[in-house]
């Protein structure tokens, strides 16, 4: 890969010729080698390659962009003529803008190439350890994978970043069966740097196998009420993921955002702190500058419950007139408490351990409603049963602020870092 | 994308192979309160082949297209089989080996609209939405193009050539309410280029007004009680339950992986009134919104009847199911990308319509909900399925009521469905919809109004 930036530069000085003021292009190269399990067996060896260059020009403030995944000389020049059509069609917005002068950096993490027998033999491993140990457990799809990535971006004001991050990525996804009992399917995605651990040790998927194993028979919670709900690392992404979307471009452009007036108030309880790390040394995952051609930093999104930042890309930031965020959000870290997790499940008095939801859209409100999966009944601090058919209801901003407890204890995915929390003041409704 | 004469390297095949050309394009343009925001395009194109050898399959992809390219993917597919092959050996037979050959375009034949126009359109709508709506806080008009243009060979003999494209508008309002802002989305469009799709901007009028009307009743909203209750699931409802519910509960590769209906082939899963379909092209004398006509396996795409009668009858296959089952493939292998390997894929899932109408059955519920849109759905192994509810209505004595708050339903699909005691005669198809497994992949969702009971979200 070496001298792509050169090509990547060529790419800036082609579009500038055609007329266009200020240019930007993004270059990646994706090299993929791909392990895939069916039904517990070992079914599929796929090589992937692939390139995705993304032009981006500017006239006057009209803008316009071009995805394609060719780098022929034919090619650009078809994708630049297609670029001052449509700059040429669209209406100028001051907002439209690229990053400013930086300096040139090249940022490497990671292996370049997989060890395809170690791949292997570890997936072989976990198929037969996973049969042996589990084995009313169906693994009905394990994917294991390891990709390289090369990223190039440039811009006419002269940014110049490289790049190359390679990982380790597995997927299983698995469902439970005790004659005609079915248990709710459930999944895990981690990633690691290397292949030096067994891989049922990654992240909490083997907890979540040996839950899966209990969920065949399940119960219905009678009737309704308002207790505390325990969210575990795995499920507290989906609520992060919600959360951090009311912080973005579209949500404070359109002024919808619950948090729109919101900056430096108390959003959470002070035990509560969130942080955005995609260049965190622990992390498998992440990236070294953002898609808008700034290099990336950690943050503090929420500083002990006080809305921190907001994650808006430099057009969000000069349409808004906020600040740019360091980075483009994801990477998410919740630090730990200080209560140990078996004593967390013992302050309950009645609620849920909820491992897994499937919940609607969340409103624009920040009203959250959904079902429980793979999730257990507590009661006087006690896990009682693994329940089904039972909801979960609750407003986002209300269940940051009810924080009971968070646990010591964490799970890291490789693209996440997550404890478990206590949330009081949730609906739950059975039959 | 330029045509290829594929069948040249068919004597480059070492056993059951596949080599297909793909190109998918999109296009999108957005408008935020008046303010072109998005304007943009793609095109990701390539090949790849998939070889299978005792059981193992290899892949390769490459983005470039030429000769030593796609001999490239060959050899790379045919090696990655035979690395699995030396290692597991499996000693599985052959595949099904049956063959299809055809062209399916259906892209326009008129001249193509410039980007100004397509981006003239969009303003246009978004400024009839503005003059028109006066209470809204916020407004996005959305124009989103997807092409899929594919051409595919096996060694079983299939040759085929399709362009499936898709062109939806989302017109997403807001208005402020007392807790907040309250959002509604419509999405117009479907099978077909631009310019077949979106031949006037007024066209659309009718269903923003109808969509900004459901808002302004929704901003007043309330809360559902929670619990089971008697409800009408309207097509959108439907489509989204033949697909999340019961569809992916019956795809082979997840029967294989412990889906529950693996327990419940030819038994009573839902009421006598339920039939349920996946059309592979063609339902009731009309083209679907994602017409398959022959696999990315190359097998010819046939419908299948999953549910007849409230009776389980058959799964959804591709090659490898079909044997392991003892069935013939039935079309459902497909992949998003030429990158992607094809897999079991829904295309176009529906219920058929039943004899009665939809007035008579909100007449026939005293007290319940009227459920009209939905705006994401998941399922289970289990059928125990939740969709996200963002239109409905109460109804009381027979009668439309209160609009409710965003909400949500759920239920065990195969247990849901044996309450259903009335299906409408008047049918829609979800145009827009996207099924996320492994890749994304566009499909068709449809359906009548059903009546049953189901578990609804609430504080």
């Amino acid at each position: 890969m070496s001298g792509m930036n050169k090509v990547s530069k060529l790419y800036i000085e082609a579009v500038l010729e055609s007329g266009i003021q200020k240019a930007q292009s993004s270059l990646l190269f994706t090299r993929k080698t791909e392990l895939n399990a069916e039904s517990g067996n070992i079914s599929l060896l796929r090589t992937t390659e692939d390139v995705s260059l993304s032009l981006t020009g500017i006239t006057e403030g009209r803008k316009g962009s071009i995805s394609i995944n060719k780098t022929d000389r034919n090619s650009i020049e078809n994708s630049i003529a297609e670029l001052v059509e449509m700059i040429d069609a669209g209406q100028a917005d001051p907002a439209n803008e690229i990053a400013e002068f930086q300096q040139s950096e090249e940022f490497s993490r990671g292996s370049e190439e997989p060890d395809m027998d170690l791949m292997y033999t570890r997936l072989n491993a976990f198929l037969q350890r996973s049969s042996s140990r589990y084995p009313n457990l169906l693994l009905e799809q394990v994917i294991l994978d390891h990709t390289a990535r090369y990223r190039f971006f440039n811009n006419s004001n002269g940014v110049d970043f490289t790049s190359m991050r390679g990982a380790y990525n597995l997927m299983v996804m698995f469902t439970s069966k005790d004659g005609s009992n079915t248990s709710s399917f459930n999944y895990a995605a981690v990633s690691f740097p290397d292949l030096s651990e067994e891989l049922h040790t990654a992240g909490g998927l083997d907890r979540l196998m040996q839950q899966s194993t209990e969920q065949t028979e399940t119960q219905m919670i009678e009737g309704s009420f308002v207790g505390d709900v325990i969210i575990t690392p795995e499920c507290l992404g989906g609520f992060v993921h919600t959360l951090t979307s009311y912080l973005g471009d579209h949500s404070l452009v359109t002024q919808v955002s619950i948090y729109k007036d919101m900056l430096g108030e108390v959003i959470a309880d002070k035990r509560l702190s969130l942080h955005s790390r995609p260049v965190a040394d622990e992390l498998a995952g992440g990236y070294f500058f953002t898609s808008d051609g700034f290099k990336a930093g950690n943050s503090t999104i929420i500083d002990r419950g006080v809305l921190n930042t907001f994650l808006l890309s430099l057009y969000g930031s000069l349409k808004t007139g906020g600040s740019r965020a360091v980075n483009s959000g994801g990477n998410y870290m919740i630090d730990p408490g200080d209560t140990d997790f078996s004593e967390m499940v013992k302050s309950v008095k009645k609620g849920v351990l909820l491992c897994r939801f499937s919940g609607g859209n969340p409103s624009s409100s920040g009203e959250f409603s959904g079902v429980a999966k793979n999730s257990y009944y507590i009661e006087d601090g006690e896990i009682k049963y693994p329940v089904s058919e039972t909801m979960i209801a609750g407003n986002l901003k209300d269940l940051l602020k009810s924080v009971k407890h968070i646990s010591k204890q964490t799970v890291n995915d490789g693209n996440s870092v997550f404890p478990w929390i206590t949330f009081g003041g949730v609906t739950v409704s059975g039959k | 994308m330029e045509r290829n004469n594929l069948l040249k390297y068919a004597n480059l095949f070492s056993g059951y192979t596949e080599l297909r050309l793909q190109e998918n394009r999109t296009s999108r343009i957005s408008i935020v309160d008046g303010t072109v925001m998005g304007n943009s395009s793609s095109s990701n194109s390539g090949v790849s082949a998939r070889s299978y050898k005792g059981g193992s399959w290899g892949f390769a992809s490459s983005p470039e297209t030429d000769n030593e390219a796609i001999e490239h993917v060959i050899e790379a597919a045919t090696e990655n089989a035979v690395f699995l092959d030396s290692h597991l050996n499996k000693g599985l037979q052959q595949l099904p080996a049956s063959s299809a050959e055809g062209t399916w375009d259906y892209s326009t034949k008129k001249a193509f609209v410039s980007r100004k126009d397509k981006i003239d359109f969009a303003r246009e709508v978004d400024s009839y939405i503005s003059q028109k709506f006066r209470k809204l806080s916020t407004r996005t008009v959305v124009i989103h193009n997807l092409d899929m243009e594919k051409q595919l060979i096996t060694s079983t003999g299939s040759n085929a050539y399709s362009m499936v494209p898709r062109s939806i508008m989302y017109a997403m309002l807001t208005v402020d309410a007392p807790d907040g802002p309250v959002q509604l989305y419509e999405a117009i469009g479907g099978l077909g280029q631009f310019e077949d799709v979106f031949v006037k901007p007024s066209d659309c009028y009718r269903q923003i007004d109808s969509l900004y009307e459901h808002l302004l009743l929704k901003a007043e909203g309330v809360f559902p009680e929670p619990g089971i209750s008697q409800c009408i699931l309207d097509a959108d409802l439907a489509g989204i339950l033949a697909h999340e519910a019961i569809g992916h509960t019956t795809e082979a590769d997840l029967v294989r992986g412990g889906s529950v209906a693996a327990d419940y082939m030819d038994q009573t899963v839902a009421s006598s009134l339920v039939t349920l379909v996946d059309f592979a092209h063609t339902a009731m004398g009309k083209t679907c919104p994602v017409p398959v006509h022959i696999d990315d396996e190359g097998t010819p795409a046939e419908d299948v009847t999953i549910i007849r009668d409230g009776v389980l009858k058959s799964y959804m296959h591709n090659r490898e199911s079909a044997m392991e089952f003892g069935v013939t493939p039935t079309g459902n292998a497909r992949g998003y990308s030429f990158s992607d390997e094809p897999i079991i894929r829904m295309r176009n899932t529906a219920f058929l319509p039943g004899t009665s109408s939809l007035q008579e059955m909100i007449e026939s519920v005293d007290n319940g909900y009227y459920l009209v849109k939905s705006s994401n759905g998941q399922a289970d192994s289990t059928s125990e399925f939740m969709f996200g509810v963002v239109l409905g209505y109460e109804i009381k004595n027979g009668k439309l009521g209160r609009a409710l708050k965003d909400t949500t339903i759920s239920g065990v699909a195969f247990d849901m469905l044996k309450t259903v005691t009335a299906i409408s005669g008047e049918m829609s198809w979800n145009n827009a919809g996207m099924c996320g497994k492994k890749q994304m992949i566009p499909v068709g969702m449809g359906g009548p109004a059903i009546k049953c009971m189901v578990n609804i979200g609430g504080r």
